[in-house]
């Protein structure tokens, strides 16, 4: 008998596989990416803001960026810290996970329930008080504008190209309305990777336990089930998305839900498939024959073991999301008031120049987004692939 | 005269962490119309040796830092390690050929056999017009009694059973009449009366071209039955090589004799199973564990547009078996002729058309799902794959304690954890196992840990659906010790779905006979061993390599 | 066989059904719902011309009966078997011969069928178009990269197929367009629609001003033609990354002079830069026959260009041509996504055939490498690309939707866009029944596709 394995430390499947994908570069590049995405997603209030960090006016000192955070802003902080912990900790996967779900969710709780920033956002108001010299210090965000700050004070903006030469900087240019590309795109990195997650989320949701309860159950439930897929995938989901949005609205919330309830089938068809297979497993066949419990049969055996191809899918079903997010905007379909990518895109066309910095930096975003979670979708399939494990010796 | 000569040949593997060695200074050789088999347990190299020769290693994972590999022609021969690839390609099929252990796979399936087998006429006698390579095709087939050849010419691979298939397969090897055939195991996958078939046809075949044979197989059975000299192989090295009666009958060196003493054949039966016959008929009287009553299970056939059900499949088709305490009951079998779905009826993971299943007295046949749940107890379930036996998301102490968490089996999770300890004992497992996850231990370490995933719950009748045909024979021997132990000790009933005779033999008490769906015969082991009733049992006894009963061909 | 299509074709129906609930229902939920209001808000009518125009309405196209009734209604309207409609819009007798009535669109007033059947041919050449030339390239880039599994050309275009693939159909026609088709950077190509006008009245091939013209083209484009065929073919290496790398830079060069004048600035060196990397990367492709077909194209485009700086003058450039030169950009961006992924999977794919057990029996029979990879493997890797097919269709029409915004075209995906923000009733389910059909006919063709190539499946 081989003690191969007495020498190795014992690892779970989840820290094989986590291994395995930050061994790549491609991996490593895009985990850069995104990690970069979520920073300045999350701190886009203390990088992009008209309001200053710290300023000091007749005397009194005051964070009017502080001041005016949003409860939303405080969900966001409360999401990264807690982010953060659940990684550093050690425990089961999936315990982490709901933690960190739980304490976003209490975290919201308490923001909604007790933020109340100003109503009503001056933005010209710093700018005059600059002009009048009624300021002693002042910090400013490295991006001093505001995603919805139009500059109406001065009274000759639209799009400009970036770093056009007069007394406004900005990096990025400006978009139709006079706000700066570069602050709204970093606000617009929340919608992005809001919706990309919480959509693939919903659609995880019920393409798990459609397919699900299809694979284990087949009969009845499967032809019904089977139908339902099919429906699912033959509408053209762009059509379905455009319909849903032109006829219900354009919230956020709206959106994420009408992103995740048109992409669930692909997933279904993964659980049924994995589900089907592993109904005959010797493992999952022994289990029933120890009398074990239906939930824990589905959920401790064959769940877990047939998340591979799930991980997987979802990750490139976080792109596509995303890409479905951007595209609606573009074509004009998308949120009304808030910063999108595909928005900004959609105006580089929209006049009979082209205005190539709208193009290229959102564009660029969303391009680097996406490849990011392309990249790691390939390295997860690399590393969920049972032809590169190790073959076993016996 | 010589065919083939491995002088020291060094092969090494590109492994995760570096060069494998997987071939170690290993030197033999083959003469004309002679066989040579190579012996040895899985991952001994000796498939890797006979790809070696061939030269079919995946390209860019392999080197030989050493050896040479000379194939002669007369007088002259080429060293295959320095051959370029041209050279290879042209060897390869015309004087080498080779065929491989995996029927079902190893044939294109968009192409027709007769396609298959023309090519090799194509490439290497491009003098032949294309009805010459019709004829010869045709004949090719004729010569491994493949029926009706025209026919079956213009048929695709997957319409030819796996014996078929391994015949498809040794025409293509042989159509251009090669000096050398390497055969890697390609009995392994068939069915036992099939085995026998082939192995009298690569037989025949030899003895009328005059080939050398070159045989890789771990079945001492067949090494008796074909070989003239022997090589064993354990690890990348040669240890022993001779002629097959001296090394099969005095065994030099300790691995070989040590494996030759796991056959099951050779193991001995000690404890109350020795003193057999009398304790047999008293047991005649005692209360039978399982039984079971004209157990049929028919799967229907759709047909149509509205997919009607046209006929059954009639996998398990009446029958009858009873499994007392203290009695290992040995079910043998082809494949397809049932048992595992048997198996998985009476221990109803499988629906049962019609039939009752007795256990300890209660019917359990149409209980429902909560009315059986606290029996499971009583029965439980090793299967074949050591792959998926386990869990592998749960270290094994999870997969141990949550059976006596649903039955209530100890009062707390200390307590279980106590058994769990003593019962990796029981299977001699050491017990910091309980905190290593499945993919850590080997095939046979696996089976250990899943008799006692069976055990865990005090079970008194365990089902063993082929679990050691997946495992090594010294591997083999240690576990089927281990089952004799605890049938002994415990006196549980146990069914062993098998088709390894000399595990019958040693290890079972009664045995069954079954074929398509049916038990054709039933008894003593010992009975129905030496004198079979029926005509299957003959044929099927009779197709099983022996090592002793068998003497050496030709 | 029979059995089988028979089948299929008749689970279709079910399936449209569903499909086409599915979207009126989201039609009909939605706030507002399908209500003659949606139609009649916004303009600005005194109450009796509001009523009437409601009432016109609600009458021609029952909109003030509730959700189920109206989608009945449709149902009925498209059945070929139903109660026939009469001329103002009461039911008639039933009948079995009716004919499919597709409605009225609400915007444009005119049936929907003579709408689609003026949008769906536009959008299903540029679909067709792009097919072949998804297949085509991807296979080729598929199988070197297989070929040359670990080597270079495999890793590499393995990143850049993995990047094309995540370049946003938008983003990737907003360049073309700003880039390539605007007054402002280069004007290679037209801005939008698919034909110019005056083509329509124009011969079909190009009509030059003399037979002197006519030579001269020809002759520049066999002379480049000559030039780089047999630098991409027979020349050694040394030769050929030179040249091509040096025509990279002046095409470069070139094309920042177009813009910025013949004075080098930053733009000419980093465009010749650009262009001497992409074209020194075509020089040392591995596998003559992709360099070849990446090859004749760029010389063709240089001879061309070459004779007109020569001189050389078209009168018209005919319909063909323009039709053509109004398709490229569309098509490109249309087919470089699917490329990329069907691409990578004809590499898996073979990748893992080419390792197989039958790989191995053939290799041992004596068949050589070459053979292996295209008798023998080949066709199994198919496989899976004509699964894939199935959904090829679909994603294509999608993409058609965002193309067809971009570059103007007004075809079915474009319909579709308006339809939806008009609140068409009557063109969104046209349009959702017709896609659906289309996509389960691929789906179906999908399907016998793979029984032909497969034999191991057979539908009974």
């Amino acid at each position: 008998m081989s003690d191969a394995g007495s020498q190795r430390l014992s690892r779970s499947w989840s820290r094989e596989v986590a291994a395995a994908v930050l061994r790549r570069s491609g991996a490593r590049i895009g985990l850069v990416w995104v990690t970069l995405l979520v920073v300045v997603a999350t701190f886009a209030p203390f990088i992009a803001n008209t309001h200053p960090l710290y300023m000091v006016v007749e005397g009194r000192a005051s964070s009017p960026a502080l001041a005016n955070l949003q409860a939303l802003d405080w969900v966001w902080l409360a999401g990264f810290v807690l982010g953060v912990l659940a990684l550093l900790l050690k425990g089961k996967v999936w315990l982490r996970l709901a933690g960190w779900l739980a304490g976003v969710g209490i975290a919201a709780a308490v923001a909604y329930s007790s933020v109340s920033p100003p109503l009503l956002t001056v933005y010209e108001q710093y700018r005059e008080m600059e002009r009048d010299g009624r300021i002693e210090t002042i910090v400013r965000a490295p991006i001093p504008y505001s995603a919805k700050d139009y500059l109406r004070d001065y009274g000759d903006t639209g799009m400009e190209p970036p770093v056009a030469g007069n007394e406004r900087h900005h990096w990025f240019g400006t978009e139709e309305n006079g706000a700066d590309v570069a602050s709204r795109m970093i606000h617009a990195a929340r919608i992005a990777l809001g919706i990309g997650f919480i959509a693939t989320g919903i659609a995880l949701l019920i393409g798990t336990l459609i397919g699900g309860l299809m694979g284990y159950f087949s009969g009845v439930i499967d032809i019904i089930g089977m139908r339902l897929v099919e429906i699912f995938e033959a509408i053209p989901t762009l059509f379905l998305l455009l319909t849903f949005v032109a006829f219900f609205g354009r919230s956020i919330y709206m959106m994420m839900v009408i992103i995740g309830i048109t992409s669930w089938s692909g997933y279904a068809r993964y659980v049924r498939a994995e589900f089907l297979k592993l109904r005959e497993q010797d493992f999952v066949q022994a289990a029933v024959a120890c009398g074990l419990p239906l939930p824990s049969i589905l959920f401790r055996h064959m769940l877990p073991n047939g998340m591979a191809p799930l991980l997987v899918a979802a990750s490139f079903g976080v792109a596509s999301a995303i890409l479905a997010e951007a595209t609606l905007s573009f074509l004009g379909l998308g949120l009304v008031d808030d910063p999108s990518w595909g928005q900004l895109l959609n105006q580089a066309v929209q006049s009979s120049s082209f205005n190539w910095w709208l193009a290229v930096f959102p564009g660029g975003a969303i391009f680097c987004t996406v490849f990011a979670y392309n990249l790691i979708g390939e390295a997860l399939r690399d590393a969920v692939d049972p032809h590169t494990q190790r073959r076993m010796d016996s | 005269m010589k065919l083939l000569e491995v002088d020291g040949l060094i092969t090494e593997l590109a492994g995760g962490e570096g060069w494998l060695r997987a071939v170690d200074n290993v030197s033999f050789s083959v003469a004309p119309g002679e066989t040579f088999c190579l012996v040895g347990e899985s991952g001994s190299g000796k498939s890797v040796t006979s790809l070696s020769i061939m030269g079919l290693l995946p390209p860019g994972r392999f080197r030989h830092p050493g050896g040479a590999i000379r194939l002669y022609d007369g007088e002259q021969s080429v060293d295959l390690l320095k051959a370029d690839s041209a050279a290879l390609t042209a060897l390869r099929g015309e004087r080498m050929a080779m065929i491989f252990q995996e029927p079902m796979t190893s044939l294109n399936p968009v192409l027709t056999i007769g396609d298959q087998l023309d090519e090799v006429l194509r490439i290497h006698q491009p003098g032949m017009d294309i009805n010459e390579r019709a004829e010869r095709v045709l004949m090719a087939l004729h010569e491994v009694q493949i029926p009706r050849p025209t026919e079956r010419v213009n048929d695709f691979p997957h319409r030819l059973s796996g014996g078929q298939r391994q015949r498809v397969m040794i025409a293509m090897a042989l159509i251009c009449e090669p000096a050398l055939l390497i055969a890697d195991e390609p009995t392994t996958a068939l069915d036992v009366t099939v085995q026998a078939e082939i192995l009298k046809l690569i037989r025949e075949l030899q003895a009328s071209r005059g080939m050398g044979v070159l045989f890789i197989t771990h079945d001492f059975g067949v090494v008796a039955q074909i070989a003239d000299r022997v090589g064993v192989m354990r690890r990348g090295e040669l240890v022993e090589q001779g002629a097959a009666s001296a090394v099969l009958r005095q065994p030099q060196h300790v691995y070989t004799r040590s494996l030759i003493a796991a056959l099951p054949e050779h193991l001995e039966r000690g404890g109350r199973s020795a003193a057999e016959p009398e304790l047999a008929a008293s047991e005649a009287e005692a209360v039978p564990l399982l039984s079971i009553r004209d157990l049929t299970v028919h799967f229907p056939i759709h047909r149509g547009v509205m997919r009607r059900v046209v006929d059954h499949v009639r996998a398990v088709d009446g029958v009858s078996l009873d499994v007392r305490p203290g009695e290992v009951v040995a079910l043998v079998g082809e494949s397809g002729c049932g048992k595992s779905t048997l198996g998985r009826a009476l221990l109803r993971l499988q629906d049962v058309t019609a039939g009752t299943v007795t256990l300890e007295g209660r019917d359990i046949t149409a209980l429902s799902r909560r009315a059986l749940q606290p029996l499971r107890r009583r029965m439980q379930v090793v299967f074949q794959d050591p792959g998926s036996s386990l869990n592998p998301r749960l270290p094994i102490l999870g997969t141990l304690l949550e059976p006596m968490r649903v039955h209530g089996i100890g009062a707390d999770d200390s307590e279980r954890r106590q058994r769990a300890e003593q019962l990796l004992e029981r299977v001699e497992m050491p017990a910091d196992s309980l905190w290593r996850y499945p993919h850590e231990f080997s095939g046979g370490q696996r089976q250990r840990l899943a008799i006692a995933r069976a055990l865990v719950l005090e079970p008194r009748f365990i089902l063993c659906d082929e679990i050691t045909s997946a495992l090594d024979v010294s591997v083999q021997a240690g576990i089927l010790r281990l089952l004799r132990r605890l049938v002994d000790d415990d006196r549980l009933g146990m069914l062993f779905i098998t088709h390894n005779m000399g595990v019958v033999e040693f290890l079972s008490d009664r045995m069954a006979v079954m074929r398509q769906g049916r038990i054709v015969e039933e008894g003593l082991t010992k009975q129905v061993l030496e004198a079979p009733a029926e005509e299957y049992t003959r044929t099927l006894l009779a197709a099983v390599p022996r090592m002793d009963g068998a003497l050496l061909s030709s | 066989m029979l059995n089988y299509l028979l089948r299929r074709t008749l689970l279709m129906i079910p399936t449209l059904f569903g499909i086409t609930l599915v979207v009126f229902a989201v039609m009909a939920a939605s706030p507002g719902g399908l209500t003659v209001s949606t139609l009649v808000d916004g303009m600005n009518l005194d109450p009796e011309g509001r009523q009437a125009l409601e009432d016109y309405y609600n009458r021609r196209y029952g909109l003030d009966q509730p959700a189920p009734v109206q989608y009945l209604r449709w149902l009925n309207n498209i059945s070929p078997i139903g109660f026939e409609r009469q001329a103002d819009g009461t039911l008639g007798g039933f009948s079995l011969w009716k004919g499919v009535d597709l409605g009225t669109s609400f915007r444009y007033g005119r049936p929907v069928t003579a709408l689609i059947a003026e949008r769906l041919p536009i959008t299903l050449l540029l679909n067709l178009l792009s097919i072949p030339l998804v297949y085509g390239a991807a296979i080729a880039i598929g199988v070197q990269a297989a070929r040359s599994h670990g080597g270079r050309f495999d890793v590499a275009s393995n990143l850049v197929l993995l990047a094309l693939w995540s370049v946003p159909t938008m983003l990737a026609g907003v360049l073309f367009i700003g880039f390539f088709a605007s007054e402002q950077y280069w004007r290679w190509f037209p801005t939008g629609g698919v034909g110019r006008r005056e083509a329509l009245d124009q011969t079909w091939l190009p009509w030059f001003a003399g037979f002197s013209d006519v030579l001269l083209l020809m002759a520049a484009v066999a002379l480049v033609l000559g030039v780089l065929v047999w630098a991409a073919v027979r020349a050694p290496d040394a030769v050929r990354c030179p040249v091509f790398l040096l025509l990279g830079a002046l095409l470069g060069y070139g094309m920042a002079a177009d813009l910025q004048g013949l004075v080098p600035g930053i733009l000419h060196v980093v465009l010749a830069v650009i262009g001497a990397t992409l074209l020194a990367g075509i020089a040392r492709l591995p596998g003559t026959a992709l360099r070849l077909a990446l090859v004749v194209p760029l010389a063709i485009g240089v001879g061309t260009g070459l004779a007109r700086w020569a001189g050389a003058e078209f009168i018209q450039g005919g319909y063909l041509l323009d039709r053509v030169w109004h398709l490229v950009l569309p098509v490109i961006a249309l087919s470089y996504g699917g490329l990329a992924f069907l691409a990578k999977l004809t590499r898996t794919s073979l990748l893992e055939n080419l390792a197989a057990d039958y790989a191995r029996t053939a290799r041992a029979k004596g068949v050589d490498e070459e053979t292996v990879l295209w008798r023998h493997v080949f066709r199994n890797s198919l496989l899976p690309l004509i699964t894939v097919s199935a959904t090829l269709l679909p994603s294509l029409l999608a993409g058609s939707v965002i193309v067809e915004s971009i570059f103007s075209i007004n075809g079915m995906g474009k319909l579709a866009v308006e339809a939806v923000q008009m609140r068409d009733r009557e063109l969104v389910l046209s349009i959702t029944l017709v896609s659906g059909l289309l996509t389960l006919a691929g789906y179906l063709l999908a399907d016998i596709a793979y029984a032909m190539a497969d034999p191991r499946v057979s539908y009974e």
